[in-house]
């Protein structure tokens, strides 16, 4: 039972590579024959030599070059200018933007997506209602970029056919003047703000979300509610002793993972407000893109500042973890 | 009025599809320890949890110690339940599952340690409070469910097959074990099984369910030997049947292929024709000097430890007759000639 809770209580995407991986590896040592064994040692390396490669020429090499960048000025001398670059109030401002709009978004997706998740698992919706939900989710998670912000301006924009149809939406006051009551731009919204940006990251955040976490409320044991209504707890009750505590685990991981997602998006923002809001990732843009005004060292530090906010995030994440999972430890 | 009277239920499940559970009536006095008994989905859990409140039925109604419970909550009935597998919640320990009826109800925490402890106790486990679920075997586990059934003191106990995904040794013990304790606390038991043997050795009195319907109540001596069915008959226990046909229905003489029998009842329907002789296995015997007799050729002989089981041709029939074993047992050897005797009182017609 354990390691099945495990698997069910986890993040999809982790676990389901991970667990493919593991099959996939179990198999091809069963295929070897003793016989033939360096032969087909030799055969296996070359198969994963590819993979090596790859990992080497576009992950290692340029982290590791980006990590020494970091630390070094144009002509390739050690200094912590760059360092301290980073707190400048220029670029302190940027970080808080990226971190305002990542956690705004990971926990309004993130919040949406549990409902929704919610509902097609535990409601009434019918079958197809449920599958057609997940489609849509697994389409729209990876549907961002630039494709995405057009679609926001077409419809939400200043000019956008959804904001023409709520701003047409008006009645006479009674000095005979025209009120527009649902015009968004009237009341102070625009798609190139911050806001417009948190709506915009939620279109892929919530069906992210709903990928995440809808097996993990699949694996709530209906047993585990009747059992507590049985023992006299209200809806309330079970869920706040039971169902709760158990998918604790999974939206910790979930949201960590729209935090991540929301945190280190660019081409999205960059096409919806054309650089004028200062995310990091926007600024890192600006600084690497080669012309006079960027400073490449520069850059590199503000890269290495985002790997360290996400490994404060995932530190984080593994003690609330180990907390909220103890149950789960053998 | 019994403890518990369950009055005319009838339980469909969505439109057009046959009643899972029909005109279910059955009266069951205080303490009293019933099995519901019958193949898989002849409406067994469909029955028990409508007394336990989460489903409603159709038609019919369920009193408990005289109060008509249809409109009450499952979480106000105070009925506890113990379900087949996995229903511990896995994020509390042993202590907080036993715990957690008195804990939602409000109960003081002094209160509540003292009954967790008198249940662990009871259920014979004091030292696995700390642990969680996923530590302790499947018949720990199990153990586990019955004291927090148990905690909150419930005026009625319901077990679905509590003891089915367990392996046949532990089921067993742990069988008897929940036999002691529903006598130590004369607890009203439903118990629900399709294991015979569980039925015959646990209850005061079994409910035989086919499709939905009672087939017959009784204590499992008038089950298994005085069967009103024929599902019943052949349902609990080995059941062999000649067909015969019934030469006086008052007395209940009958021929099998020109062999006269005598039975000791009259024929149910009362007149002559084609009906079928039941007889139990362990009632034939092989030699012998009973008042019927017939003579066949041995099939197999199949050794089951207490007893031996030998297959015998008997014209068109193929008979079952158990032995029980003994060390100086002689063993028929296949395809021996033999003749199988029983008295008139050991058999019986059915239609
Ligand atoms: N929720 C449900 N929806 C539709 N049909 C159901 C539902 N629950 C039970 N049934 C049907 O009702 C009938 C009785 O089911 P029930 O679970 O009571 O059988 P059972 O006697 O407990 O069987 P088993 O020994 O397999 O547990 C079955 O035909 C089953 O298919
Ligand atoms: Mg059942």
């Amino acid at each position: 039972m354990p390691p099945l809770l495990h698997q069910v209580f986890r993040p999809v995407p982790f676990c389901t590579y991970y667990r493919m991986a593991e099959i996939a590896d179990t198999r091809l040592a069963r295929l070897q024959p003793r016989a033939g064994f360096k032969l087909a040692a030799v055969w296996t390396y070359l198969g994963v030599l590819p993979f090596f490669v790859f990992i080497i020429a576009f992950l290692i090499f340029p982290a590791t070059n980006l990590f020494a960048g970091a630390f070094q000025d144009a002509k390739g001398n050690f200094t912590l200018v760059n360092i301290q670059g980073l707190f400048s109030p220029y670029i302190l401002k940027a970080y808080r933007t990226s971190l305002e709009v990542s956690l705004i978004t990971s926990l309004s997706g993130g919040v949406l997506g549990f409902f929704v998740a919610y509902a097609i698992t535990m409601g009434a919706a019918p079958r197809w209602v449920r599958s057609m939900l997940l489609t849509f989710s697994g389409l729209a998670a990876n549907f961002g970029g630039v494709p995405l912000a057009f679609a926001f301006i077409a419809t939400m924009g200043r000019t956008g056919f959804v904001t023409a149809i709520l701003k047409s939406i008006c009645y006479s006051a009674a000095d005979a003047s025209k009120v527009c009551p649902l015009d968004p731009y009237e009341a102070g919204f625009s798609l190139y703000s911050t806001v417009g940006l948190a709506v915009t990251y939620t279109y892929f955040q919530f069906p992210l979300m709903v990928l995440v976490i809808t097996p993990a409320i699949e694996g709530l044991k209906r047993e585990w509610r009747e059992a507590a209504e049985n023992l006299g707890a209200s809806a309330w009750q079970y869920w706040w002793h039971i169902g709760f505590p158990v998918l604790l685990p999974s939206i910790l991981g979930a949201t960590l993972l729209l935090f991540g997602s929301a945190f280190g998006a660019y081409a999205t923002a960059q096409a919806l407000t054309g650089g004028s809001i200062l995310l990091v990732t926007i600024v890192i843009g600006q600084q690497i893109r080669g012309d006079v005004l960027g400073d490449t060292n520069l850059g590199y530090a503000l890269a290495f500042g985002m790997v360290v906010v996400m490994a404060v995030c995932i530190a984080l994440y593994t003690v609330l973890d180990r907390r909220t999972s103890r149950w789960l430890r053998r | 009025m019994a403890f518990l009277e369950i009055s005319g239920i009838t339980k469909h499940f969505g439109q057009g599809a046959g009643a899972a559970v029909d005109d279910f009536s059955l009266s069951v006095e205080r303490g009293e320890f019933i099995s519901f008994l019958g193949p898989s989905g002849c409406g067994k859990t469909t029955t028990l949890r409508v007394v336990a409140g989460f489903e409603q039925a159709n038609a019919g109604s369920v009193h408990i110690n005289g109060a008509e419970v249809s409109s009450v909550p499952a979480n106000r009935r105070n009925v506890g339940m113990v379900f087949q597998a996995y229903a511990l919640f896995p994020n509390m320990t042993v202590a907080e599952n036993v715990g957690f009826g008195l804990r939602v109800a409000g109960q003081p925490a002094a209160l509540m340690q003292a009954r967790v402890a008198e249940m662990l106790e009871l259920i014979r486990l004091p030292d696995y409070g700390r642990r969680y679920p996923h530590q302790l075997s499947g018949g720990q586990q199990q153990r586990v469910a019955l004291a927090r059934a148990l905690a909150v003191q419930p005026q009625l106990l319901l077990l679905d097959e509590p003891l089915s995904a367990l392996d046949a040794k532990i089921r067993i013990e742990l069988r008897s074990e929940i036999r002691r304790i529903q006598q130590e606390l004369k607890l009203t038991t439903i118990y629900v099984t399709h294991d015979q043997e569980e039925a015959l050795s646990l209850s005061d009195r079994i409910v035989v369910m086919n499709l939905g319907r009672i087939e017959q109540v009784g204590t499992p001596f008038e089950i298994y030997n005085y069967p009103r069915t024929a599902f019943t008959a052949s349902f609990v226990g080995h059941l062999n049947l000649l067909p015969v046909q019934v030469t006086d229905a008052a007395t209940g003489a009958c021929t099998f292929e020109g062999t006269a029998l005598a039975s000791s009842q009259p024929a149910p329907n009362k007149q002559a024709g084609s009906a079928r002789l039941a007889i139990r296995p362990e009632e034939l015997v092989l030699g012998g000097a009973g008042a019927n007799r017939l003579s066949g050729r041995v099939l197999s002989v199949n050794f089951l430890g207490n007893v031996v089981r030998v297959r015998v041709r008997v014209g068109a029939v193929e008979l079952s007759v158990d032995m029980f074993n003994e060390r100086k047992l002689v063993l028929p050897a296949v395809d021996a000639q033999v003749v199988l005797s029983f008295p008139a009182h050991a058999c019986w017609l059915m239609d």
